[in-house]
């Protein structure tokens, strides 16, 4: 059951363990629980503990509680500056000269968590072409950011308003 | 008629409040559990954003200024503060000892108060939230995870059928869907009618009923609602003192004591226990603790 969410981690570089006890699927959806909250969960529940994320057509949609747990561990990260932060919040890609900071790999076509400067993480990318070899130009290209939340917002206000 | 302006701005002037045109302010509440309170306001100055504290609040801060929307810095997106209206703050900051508690949240979406309670609570214990509207529960899941929220479970149930979780709580807040107030609706005169408080007012004393049935012995419940009108309020709690075993608690919060007389009628006298938030800076509220009378 949890290997979407294993399958996802790998791509970052980070080998996060949950216990799988606790680990439960709604439809398409993951949470996890803690020893409180397993015992009054109840099958027809909308959202329990912790939200994971959801798999899509095979594939793997983290939340951003999943980001920040796999962030506190041993993972790609880019750290990147105020403006780029600003401009990935935005929905942008990651351009070489706001990065501040590189853990882990930065090989073309791997995966990197995008943290600000208070290591607080604000989403992921695909790296795009490796650090040391790119020139200018967009080097992490943005997949999800934390704007999303604005984004759910206004989807949904246009869809029920 | 029984509606209208008029109608009821006469009503209010018998509760003793002189209507007065109410200038909201924005306001925010630092979610303490995910924020270091000075390093968080520190970062926001930063922005150029201006704060003040709000007075009868431990999170609460008014918004003096900003030059963008205080719902897009990276702060508010990563669940370090929310954006709640003052008064809407002052019912989750009723309970006594929130932590390890079971929690009820009968009435929980868009979730601005489940945050609220979890945060109290340290994210210990468990919330069990409720909403009627299923679109509204899938709001309260995105703030529950931007906010870092651990520690509850939704579901889409009806209040009054609260039992059917099978849990007996600590403490249950009940945020009823009520009337409203014409300070966050511009058209709340114009649409608004005693038949419609009525309705609303009969639904809220359906689920009063569910939630003492599902209140531990000492347990508490606190009730709020953003409307004015005295069905929906005072007239709902001497309902309750009378019906539900319960009595109403004294408490220690922003807002004016309640009346416990009322359009004539006289009302148990821990009715006064109540609190009325009239709008100024701030939205109208009514707020108030209920703890089951022992035997
Ligand atoms: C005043 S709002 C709650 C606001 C919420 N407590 C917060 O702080 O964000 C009332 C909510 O009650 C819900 N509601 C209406 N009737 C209900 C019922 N019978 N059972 C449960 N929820 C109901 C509405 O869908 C609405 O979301």
């Amino acid at each position: 059951m949890m290997e979407p969410i294993k399958d996802f981690a790998r791509q970052l570089n980070s080998n996060i363990s949950l216990d799988e006890n606790l680990t439960v699927r709604r439809q398409n959806r993951f949470f996890l629980l803690n020893k409180t909250l397993k015992p009054l969960a109840s099958k027809d529940f909308f959202h329990a503990g912790i939200y994971l994320g959801k798999e899509k057509d095979g594939v793997f949609f983290p939340s951003f509680n999943l980001l920040a747990m796999i962030a506190d561990k041993k993972a790609n990260k880019v750290t990147v500056d105020e403006k780029t932060e600003w401009l990935f919040i935005c929905g942008r890609d990651v351009f070489k000269r706001g990065i501040i900071r590189v853990i882990g790999s930065m090989k073309k076509g791997s995966y990197t968590l995008i943290l600000n400067s208070y290591s607080e993480c604000l989403g992921f990318g695909k790296v795009l072409s490796d650090l040391h070899e790119a020139k200018e130009g967009a080097v992490v290209k943005n997949i999800l950011d934390i704007g999303d939340f604005l984004r759910r917002e206004k989807s949904s206000s246009k869809t029920h308003s | 008629m029984m509606s209208g302006r008029e109608f009821f701005i006469s009503r209010y002037q018998e509760l003793g409040w002189k209507y007065e045109d109410v200038e909201l302010k924005q306001a925010i509440r630092i979610n303490s559990m995910n924020a270091e309170k000075a390093s968080l306001l520190k970062r926001l100055e930063s922005r150029g954003i201006k704060l003040e504290k709000i007075p009868f609040l431990e999170d609460g801060y008014w918004i003096c200024k900003s030059e963008f929307s205080v719902g897009a810095t990276s702060e508010y997106l990563l669940g370090l503060y929310s954006i709640q209206e003052a008064a809407a703050q002052v019912p989750a900051t009723l309970f006594t000892e929130l932590t390890d508690k079971t929690v009820l949240d009968a009435c929980s979406a868009p979730g601005g108060k489940t945050v609220q309670l979890a945060d109290l609570m340290k994210n210990t214990g468990v919330i069990i939230a409720l909403d009627i509207e299923k679109r509204r529960l899938t709001a309260l899941s995105n703030q529950l995870e931007r906010c870092r929220v651990e520690n509850t479970i939704t579901y889409n149930l009806d209040a009054r059928q609260a039992s059917t979780v099978g849990v007996k709580f600590d403490r249950i807040l009940l945020d009823v869907p009520c009337s409203g107030n014409f300070a966050t609706d511009r058209d709340w005169f114009k649409r608004r009618t005693i038949p419609d408080v009525e309705r609303n007012a009969k639904l809220q004393r359906e689920i009063l009923t569910q939630a003492a049935k599902v209140l531990k012995d000492d347990g508490e419940i606190v009730y709020s609602t953003c409307s004015l009108e005295p069905e929906e309020n005072e007239l709902n709690m001497d309902w309750a003192v009378k019906n539900l075993n319960v009595q109403v608690e004294e408490v220690r919060c922003h807002g004016e004591k309640a009346r416990a007389s009322i359009f004539g009628r006289h009302l148990d006298s821990s009715v006064e226990n109540c609190r009325r938030i009239w709008p100024s800076r701030t939205q109208g509220f009514f707020v108030c603790k209920l703890k089951k009378v022992c035997a």
